[in-house]
């Protein structure tokens, strides 16, 4: 089991190119999360996205590793955007390898659930 | 002994500051505390982080040396 690649950046996420630890890895889920325009009844120009980083690495690590032993994979890579977003921009990355696909759509949903209750990232709707 | 509180989000608005240095007692509370430097703080709503992770807000203090103020997050 591959540690998880956890990456904050300020500028826009780049998905890195798809790389295969092992011949056995036959589903490969990713996730965009990208800022809209509508949010609440104003439309909006971007996020500003904020993090305690390093509590937010730590519990993120913590989650990928639950959801590794408990269903297995090859691989995760997590990416999220700090600073400024502008409307239509990725803000969040998300790819997981796993042998099947139930396992890597449960690890992406799962992550991405906890991440919202308990990792420590926000939105603030700011002007840039 | 000397505690970094960390402000983030709607805390960094309500206090005013991001980062500061206070002293306190081991024995201190995370709400004691707050009540004693900010007395217009209000808590509501948010969790208290103590060294990266999440405590009580009438837990003591103990040896951390870091109180991060987290508001509802919001990453994604």
């Amino acid at each position: 089991m591959d540690s998880p690649a956890i990456t904050f950046t300020p500028g826009p996420i780049v998905v890195p190119a798809l790389v295969l630890a092992s011949r056995e890895v036959g589903a490969c889920v990713e996730f965009l999360g990208i800022v809209r325009e509508m949010e609440g009844s104003a439309p909006l120009a971007g996020l500003h996205y904020e993090a305690h980083e390093p509590m937010a690495r730590l519990h993120l690590t913590r989650i990928f590793d639950e959801l590794q032993t408990a269903h297995g994979s090859a691989g995760i890579t997590f990416i999220h955007r700090l600073g400024w977003v502008p409307v239509g921009e990725a803000s969040l990355f998300l790819r997981v390898l796993t042998v099947h696909r139930g396992p890597a759509l449960r690890i992406c949903a799962d992550a991405i659930d906890r991440m919202k209750a308990n990792v420590p990232i926000w939105k603030l709707h700011r002007s840039g | 002994m000397h505690l970094t509180i960390l402000a983030f989000a709607q805390a960094q608005t309500q206090l005013g500051f991001r980062e500061r240095v206070v002293e306190c007692t081991a024995a201190e509370s995370p709400r004691a505390l707050l009540a004693r430097i900010a007395p217009g703080f209000d808590p509501a709503g948010m969790r208290v982080a103590l060294d990266c992770e999440y405590r009580e807000w009438d837990a003591p203090i103990g040896g951390a040396a870091e109180l991060a103020l987290i508001p509802p997050v919001s990453g994604g």
